[in-house]
């Protein structure tokens, strides 16, 4: 039996390190750069395999003393501490310290038993290796589930052995230092054998043998919430009156533990392998299968209606964009209205604001007055000016003003908020473009440009509505601070915005083009374009905060984002008959 | 017409795939590709089609063997079908269809938009609807369409049976077999009966190589046994 265990421990530990490594060279090769140098022989190579397999056993055995010393060397502390300031004050007549501190111990150990065994159920949980092994490799899951758990109560007891050698040195009774690793075995085949019990009364009702999530809410709740009540009440009242529990009753409690632990193994005794097996099927970790799964991502793409038809004008490319955008329109459109909208809300507020104000100040009749005096002032001057409450250029609001005079690249960070030309590009791949790329026809140039230029303007018509009401917002601030600083200041301002905006639509959509970076489930593979992402992102971040006067800028953003177009167009033109393509 | 493909080689990292392609297709000839699983017949394909690139070699198209003067290969030239078509999900059949041919100035379509449908055995009632509605085989019948009406000169076939229905293979077949006038089709496939039964001629992908079979026994017995026994001398990489 001794002999069966190690040999079906070998396999688990020799399965176990397989997958830890392989993942890890995987994960290498998966990784930019690094991973296109890394050769595939690396799988087998048997001195890195070694160096992997040190490293599991130094993390195994660092597990192994760390969560115990810590767990259990904190209740020895704890108890020696109390035990001590017991008996320094008087508080325990009748008994002595090493019992006291036993029975402190044993108690603190009850509750830390009873956490663990609330949360940490691993017997049936289904991880990957115990899913190769009996499910692909057709193990018997009784002695699997059975060789890991011996595993597991093995490194507890040894761990536990270790740790109480702080309750040795701390005065504890030796008897202590052996039943608590004792009890801690009791209590886990209790624990599990409850499980086991519970999950063969579902199966008895055909139900699958798993944890609701209610039931695992619940318990999490009692861990986080209700325990350290009772611990803390403990302590207040408790422990503040000088009370205890005494020992008999502890080891009384011990004893209940003891019986329970008995009908634990007993219980999973009777568990056949069939309930193993059918067990792990129905606690096969989701989550970790998701978490190495690539999401996909197209499904949120695949929300289409053959709703509405286009104008019959419209031919080839703009006939393609058009039912393209009638389809996609609420998928692409929603986010940059969302944020012109909260912009406006956010005027409104402004305006509201101020007219409250003025209004309590001064008066309905007043304020009526200043308000069609301002709106003629703005249509005819630009300016807002108020002879009962004219603005203070010492006011907080200066600062606004200085912002908007200097400071209209701060619009890059809205801009790239309420910018949607990733997610475009993402539609026009997974429900156009991967399909076109399968036509040699359109990988042609003239096609790929005119494609191009259409989506470019379809993209900054979406993009121009948010930058209206970001430069709106932001002029709103510069009227109630004293108005504009030139003629047409207002107007500088909002072309400003649409340019930036214009800047992030060509960026995202020649870099598509570029770089095509989209699988078919929609995941980006590519090293260059996470690169150019990062880079595009440092850079942005930095210019974002130069200061240049609103007029120079404008001039600069004019002339960089014609030369801009100018030059994605070219690369374009010349690059995506070879770089739009489907990623093999 | 012929189709000159010339050393071609394609590696992925150390593996080598493609190792010297060298072959010339002929006009008006269905070519049966045959190949392993993994023989690299997709890796080829991807290569004609410049949806990958290939290490070394040339391909082009010339009027004859004696013709000194070549024709590059050219996008609008190749019409690719392959065994999972994509379609562009958002449209309907028939908005599709007629994208495709208002893009194609070239094209003088001999039929309306119906027509074609008709012509392919597309129903009624799934033309107005959108292509990521479409069944497998309907989706393969739209995407061989679309490039019957494009007319490429060279029609690459990448397995388009798999997968799909007796009824449905059949009409793809006769299709198939209906348009191999006045272009050079290869048809890639890992089903021998399959290419014994469609194709004029049977070039195996083996070992990275090209290698024409001579089809004087097609159909025999022997025939099929010395092909299997071909496939089965390829090396394992």
């Amino acid at each position: 039996m001794i002999k069966e265990f190690f040999r079906n421990l070998a396999k688990i530990i020799h399965l176990r390190s397989i997958i830890g490594y392989n993942g890890l060279v995987f994960a290498l090769k998966k990784t930019p750069v690094i991973g296109k140098i890394i050769p595939d022989r690396l799988y087998s190579t048997t001195f890195l395999k070694v160096i992997y397999w040190i490293f599991h056993v130094i993390k195994e055995v660092f597990k192994l003393f760390v969560g115990k010393i810590i767990g259990l060397g904190t209740i020895y502390v704890a108890s020696w501490i109390l035990s001590n300031t017991y008996v320094d004050y008087g508080q325990a007549p009748g008994i002595t310290q090493s019992d006291l501190y036993a029975s402190f111990a044993l108690l603190f150990f009850f509750l830390y038993a009873l956490c663990g065994i609330l949360i940490n159920r691993p017997y049936f949980r289904c991880t990957t290796e115990k899913e190769y092994l009996v499910f692909m490799l057709r193990m018997n899951a009784r002695k699997l589930n059975n060789t890991l758990f011996i595993y597991d109560l093995g490194k507890l007891v040894i761990g536990y052995f270790i740790a109480g050698l702080i309750a040795i040195v701390t005065g504890a009774p030796i008897w202590l230092w052996i039943l608590i690793p004792v009890l801690a075995v009791l209590i886990k085949l209790s624990g599990t054998g409850f499980l086991a019990f519970c999950y063969r009364i579902k199966n008895k009702h055909h139900k699958l043998m798993r944890s609701s999530q209610a039931s695992f809410t619940f318990r999490l709740l009692l861990v986080s919430v209700f325990i350290p009540i009772i611990v803390g009440a403990f302590v207040f009242i408790f422990v503040a009156n000088g009370s205890f529990i005494s020992l008999p009753v502890m080891l009384a409690l011990a004893g209940v533990v003891s019986v329970l632990g008995i009908l634990g193994y007993i219980e999973l005794n009777r568990f056949d392998s069939g309930l193993h097996r059918r067990a792990l099927h129905d606690n096969i970790n989701i989550k970790e299968i998701e978490f190495n799964k690539k999401p996909d991502t197209t499904k949120n793409f695949k929300k289409i209606k053959a709703n509405g038809s286009v104008n019959e004008n419209k031919k080839g490319f703009e006939y393609l964009n058009a039912l393209f955008m009638k389809r996609h329109g609420r998928m692409l459109v929603v986010k940059p209205i969302v944020f012109a909208v909260l912009a406006i809300i956010l005027a409104s507020l402004i305006i509201g604001g101020f007219i409250t104000h003025y209004y309590k100040a001064f008066g309905a009749y007043d304020c009526t007055n200043m308000v069609i005096k301002n709106l003629w002032n703005m249509i005819l001057w630009g300016r807002f000016e108020d002879s009962m409450e004219p603005f203070d250029p010492e006011s907080t609001m200066s600062f606004f003003r200085w912002l908007i005079q200097t400071h209209m690249l701060l619009m890059m960070i809205p801009a790239a908020a309420a910018d949607n030309s990733f997610k475009s590009t993402q539609a026009m791949f997974i429900n156009c473009d991967n399909s076109l790329m399968t036509f040699s026809f359109f990988k042609q140039r003239d096609k790929i440009i005119k494609l191009f230029d259409i989506r470019l303007k379809q993209l900054i018509k979406i993009s121009v509505i948010p930058s209206v009401a970001f430069a709106l917002l932001a002029n709103l601030f510069l009227f109630y601070t004293g108005g504009q600083d030139y003629p047409m200041h207002y107007l500088v301002n909002i072309l400003i915005s649409v340019l930036i905006g214009v800047i992030y639509n060509v960026t995202w959509l020649s870099t598509y083009y570029l770089f095509q970076p989209f699988t078919t489930s929609l995941n980006v593979k590519g090293g260059i374009y996470k690169v150019i992402q990062v880079v595009l992102g440092f850079v942005f971040s930095i210019v974002c905060l130069i200061p240049v006067n609103s007029i120079v800028l404008f001039g600069i953003l004019l002339v960089f984002t014609v030369f801009f177009i100018f030059v994605m167009r070219k690369l374009v033109y010349k690059n995506a008959p070879r770089t739009w393509r489907i990623k093999s | 017409m012929e189709f000159v493909i010339s050393h071609l080689v394609k590696s992925y990292g150390s593996k080598q795939v493609l190792k010297d392609v060298d072959f010339v297709f002929e006009e008006g000839r269905i070519y049966g590709l045959l190949g392993r699983n993994g023989s690299g017949k997709t890796t080829f394909f991807n290569c004609i089609n410049s949806d990958i690139d290939y290490n070394s070699g040339s391909f082009y198209l010339r009027e004859n063997r004696d013709s000194e003067q070549t024709m590059p290969l050219k996008p609008e030239d190749i019409g690719y079908i392959v065994s999972t078509p994509t379609v562009p999900e958002f449209m309907t059949g028939r908005e599709f269809l007629k994208f495709f041919i208002e893009v194609h100035d070239e094209i003088k379509p001999d039929k309306t938009i119906d027509e074609y449908f008709e012509y392919m055995k597309i129903p009624e009632d799934d033309r107005d609807r959108l292509l990521k509605d479409y069944s497998h085989g309907t989706k393969n019948k739209m995407q061989m369409l679309l490039n019957i009406i494009a007319a490429p000169r060279l029609m690459l076939l990448d397995e388009p049976l798999t997968s799909l229905d007796v009824i449905i293979a059949e009409e793809m077949k006769n299709v198939i077999r209906s348009q191999k006038q006045g272009r050079i089709t290869i048809f890639s496939t890992h089903l021998l009966d399959v290419a014994v039964d469609l194709c004029d001629e049977i070039v195996l992908l083996h070992n990275g190589r090209l290698e024409p079979i001579d089809k004087s026994n097609l159909g025999n017995d022997d025939f099929k046994e010395k092909i299997i026994e071909a496939l089965r001398d390829q090396e394992d990489d």
